[in-house]
């Protein structure tokens, strides 16, 4: 990493910005703590607000390798830490056959044969024969490694548990070869769509982020970054009327990942702005549930009204107003 | 500032937020690597490090305002504008030389000052808020507990602050400067601006005082709100409240869910399967070069709820759907009935709408059920098992919430035996009273030998009791 690169919260929402992602400073301020602490970092907030795609894009601008373990109910150790490969030790109990003859050749009972091979295990235990899962890669790899644990509340507590013996120390006890550490503590995000309260003992050991839904001129600037194509008016309409959507009390809101479907399906219908008929016909882009559809055609007329009506009332304020707004992060970034 | 940030953690415990003594450690070490001049990047910190629950950034957020950035930023707006008020002509700059050459010493150490003098002198906002609060702390502040006491307080940390001897050495200052030869309109602009510092110092100290006693009664509000939240009666709900526990029940709801996922000891695979191993392997000479393993089953747990949505007070009920639409977020296999004298089917009903609709309309009814009757738990039961009964099986827990008030109709316990019979177990959660069961018109009594678990559940200490209860059973 060179110089200067990434070591105050300005240069890291600046490269962040330089690869696409648009966030605040709070984000920034929470990478920044990440790397100089080293200490993990546990990322919630609603689904498709960017928590993955922020580990993602910390791992290219660090130059790291990116780690991933997907987190699902049942995800268990020999999945996400190490696993012995048996058919390998097989095969090369096969080819050693003639040696272990020889080894046992002389002994008088079974046990003592047993015993005589057993003193042979560590060859078929070691390290040529383990195969890494992602955490036991993470904290093995000789270069910077950025280990991910996507969707964490997708696991069981068991595995919660496992975490918490891993995250502490970066280590991990093989019982056959001993302890592994961490050359080099990689980054580590974890990420959670609380769909279950963590343990307050892996909490303790994070930095806690909370991505909320990003405000009106943040989402401009991440749909300018993402869909230039959609254009300053096309883009402002979009953001406002996701924001408006926002309040409406729905079983499922709609993020930003929706906001640049929309955008794209948009694009692809060739619509220039909004108006009734192609809000009717692409709601489905970014409501996924019928009662929620239901809801917001309910609201429609208003939700039109408001952005026509702040069009007549002058567009030149409402452009100068989110043009200071946009200023005003610009010199967060400065 | 260490010191502050410790007593920062103190609120933040007070107002409920468990801060561990791990995590304070680490917002020191995150203020020795940020630069903490940018308030934005400060408070990221301290949250990142200290606040671990989405539901409490607002309350931080709040209380950091209140104890961090308020203070500082009216105690710079107070003294801008008190040295505003100098006319044009008159270099601020000049004037602190021009005191320095009086007083002999380098410019801004004045060491023939008090700290107050020097600190209103110069514009040491850091020192000027360090020096209030000590001498607030002197004044015995933490025993403020209403506004009538705000100009008490205020007054003895004015004497702490040592005002008056800092107002008496300004203004010397400025009769030796006029001494020195400072022109009559000069000096008198100097003496109406160490009038408006004093002024500024007064109401700075009072504005502290405001602040301490508006932290104070922060903490105590919102213990006040969730307790009596805990305690009060469904029966006293108002809609509003209902709507404030949502979190509190969603919580309940997945905790529930943890409860009912027993999974055997953990194994690292299911078991071997030995017939499938060696069909597999018959061409390796029955060497098992390839393990085939018997997939591993997860109990996953099922539940059933039926709720009664007849109460005479709704808001009973209210509360209840809303504990049974947060249960079907959590779980993947769960089936939800409402009745009042007929049963009906609302699973997809609380799968397709967000929260408050499913509640309203399921109250209404929910297009299966009249709910313009007189509850008939018997019949609901038996419309179960004639209907529904499959949905039941070994791994089913089958939840009732109701107050068994049959109004004199048949109980038809028998159903509930049935239904007792096919499922891994049964829970009632009964708002009232046990010693209220079997009386009047109360059929409870008749329900209790086919119930595993018959409790009273009648706010929402109750309820969240019960529930780490269930984990000892
Ligand atoms: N700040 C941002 N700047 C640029 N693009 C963003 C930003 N936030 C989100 N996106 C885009 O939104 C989409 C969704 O992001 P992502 O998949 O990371 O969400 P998520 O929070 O992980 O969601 P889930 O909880 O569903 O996994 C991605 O295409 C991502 O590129
Ligand atoms: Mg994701």
């Amino acid at each position: 990493m060179g110089a200067g690169l990434f070591d105050s919260v300005e240069s890291i929402q600046k490269e962040l910005a330089d690869l696409d992602y648009i966030c605040d400073v709070n984000i920034a301020t929470v990478v920044f703590l990440a790397r100089r602490l080293e200490k993990p970092v546990l990322i919630e907030g609603p689904a498709g607000v960017g928590k993955t795609e922020l580990a993602k894009v910390v791992a290219t601008a660090t130059r790291s390798q990116l780690i991933r373990l997907q987190c699902y109910e049942g995800l268990d150790e020999a999945k996400a830490l190490y696993e012995w490969e048996y058919s390998k030790q097989l095969l090369y109990t096969q080819i050693l056959k003639e040696r272990f003859s020889e080894v046992m050749s002389g002994a008088k009972t079974v046990r003592e044969a047993a015993e005589r091979v057993g003193r042979e295990d560590s060859v078929f235990f070691s390290e040529n024969f383990l195969v890494p899962r992602p955490l036991m890669k993470a904290i093995t790899a000789d270069t910077p490694a950025l280990l991910l644990i996507d969707e964490v509340d997708k696991g069981d507590p068991e595995f919660e548990a496992l975490l918490l013996e891993v995250l502490s120390d970066f280590q991990v006890t093989v019982p056959e070869i001993g302890t592994i550490r961490a050359v080099k503590r990689p980054l580590v995000f974890l990420t959670s769509n609380n769909s279950r309260e963590m343990s307050d003992a892996l909490k303790r050991r994070c930095l806690h982020l909370f991505i909320d839904f990003p405000s009106e001129a943040l989402e401009i600037r991440i749909l300018e970054a993402k869909v230039p194509e959609a254009g300053k008016k096309l883009s402002a309409d979009l953001v406002r009327m996701m924001q408006a959507l926002r309040k409406l009390d729905l079983k499922k809101t709609p993020s930003i990942s929706e906001t640049l479907d929309w955008a794209r399906a948009l694009l692809a219908l060739n619509a220039e702005e909004l108006d009734r008929d192609v809000v009717r016909r692409t709601l489905n882009v970014i409501l996924k549930y019928e009662g929620d559809v239901r809801k917001a055609e309910g609201e429609l007329d208003k939700l039109l009204a408001e952005r026509v009506d702040d069009q007549r009332s002058g567009a030149g304020a409402a452009a100068t107003s989110s043009a200071q707004r946009a200023g005003k992060d610009a010199r967060h970034q400065a | 500032m260490q010191n502050r940030i410790l007593e920062f953690t103190n609120i933040l415990r007070r107002a409920g937020i468990r801060v561990s003594t791990a995590e304070a450690l680490d917002a020191f070490r995150a203020l020795e690597v940020l630069s903490i001049d940018d308030r934005e990047v400060f408070r990221d910190a301290l949250g990142a490090t200290m606040v671990k629950r989405a539901a409490d950034v607002s309350i931080f957020n709040e209380l950091f305002d209140l104890f961090w950035s308020g203070f500082y930023h009216s105690l710079r707006e107070s003294f801008d504008q008190a040295s505003a008020g100098l006319p044009e002509r008159m270099d601020y700059e000049a004037l602190l030389r021009q005191i320095a050459e009086l007083l002999q010493a380098p410019e801004g150490e004045f060491p023939a000052l008090s700290d107050l003098a020097r600190a209103m002198l110069t514009g040491d906002l850091g020192q000027l808020e360090s020096l209030i609060r000590s001498a607030a702390e002197g004044a015995g502040i933490e025993r403020i507990e209403n506004f009538l006491q705000v100009g008490f307080f205020s007054r003895r940390t004015l004497e702490g602050l040592g005002a008056e001897r800092a107002a008496g050495e300004l203004r010397e200052l400025s009769d030796r400067l006029r001494a020195a030869g400072m022109s009559p309109d000069e000096s008198e602009a100097l003496s109406s601006l160490i009038d408006r510092l004093m002024d500024a110092i007064r109401n700075s100290v009072r504005n502290f005082t405001e602040r301490e006693i508006q932290q104070r009664n922060h903490d105590y509000m919102e213990k006040f709100r969730q307790e009596t939240l805990l305690e009060k009666s469904f029966y006293h709900l108002t809609e509003d409240e209902v709507r404030k526990m949502r979190e509190v029940v969603e919580r309940l709801a997945q905790k529930i869910k943890n409860i009912l996922t027993i999974r055997r000891k953990r194994m690292k695979r299911g078991k071997l399967d030995l017939h499938q191993t060696l069909r597999r392997n018959m061409s390796h000479g029955g060497i098992p070069f390839e393990m085939i393993w018997k997939h591993r089953k997860k109990d996953r747990p099922k539940l059933v709820i039926l709720c009664d949505v007849s109460s005479s007070v709704a808001n009973v009920s209210r509360f209840m759907l809303q504990f049974c639409y947060s249960l079907q977020e959590a779980f993947t296999k769960i089936r939800s009935f409402i009745f009042v004298a007929e049963l009906g089917e609302v699973t997809h009903l609380f799968k397709d709408a967000e929260i408050s609709d499913s509640i309203e309309r399921a109250l209404q009814g929910g297009g299966v059920v009249n709910v313009y009757t007189r509850s008939n738990f018997g019949n609901a039961f038996y419309a179960f098992t004639q209907n529904y009964l499959a949905a039941v099986d070994k791994k089913t827990t089958v939840l009732v919430l109701g107050d068994a008030r049959n109004n004199y109709n048949d109980p038809k316990a028998w159903c509930l035996r049935e239904i007792h019979s096919k499922a891994k177990n049964v829970i009632w959660l009964n708002p009232e009273n046990p010693s209220a069961w079997g009386f009047g018109d109360s059929v409870m009594n008749r329900y209790t030998p086919f119930v595993e678990v018959a409790e009273e559940c009648r706010n929402l200490r109750q309820l969240s009791n019960l529930i780490d209860g269930l984990i000892l059973r």
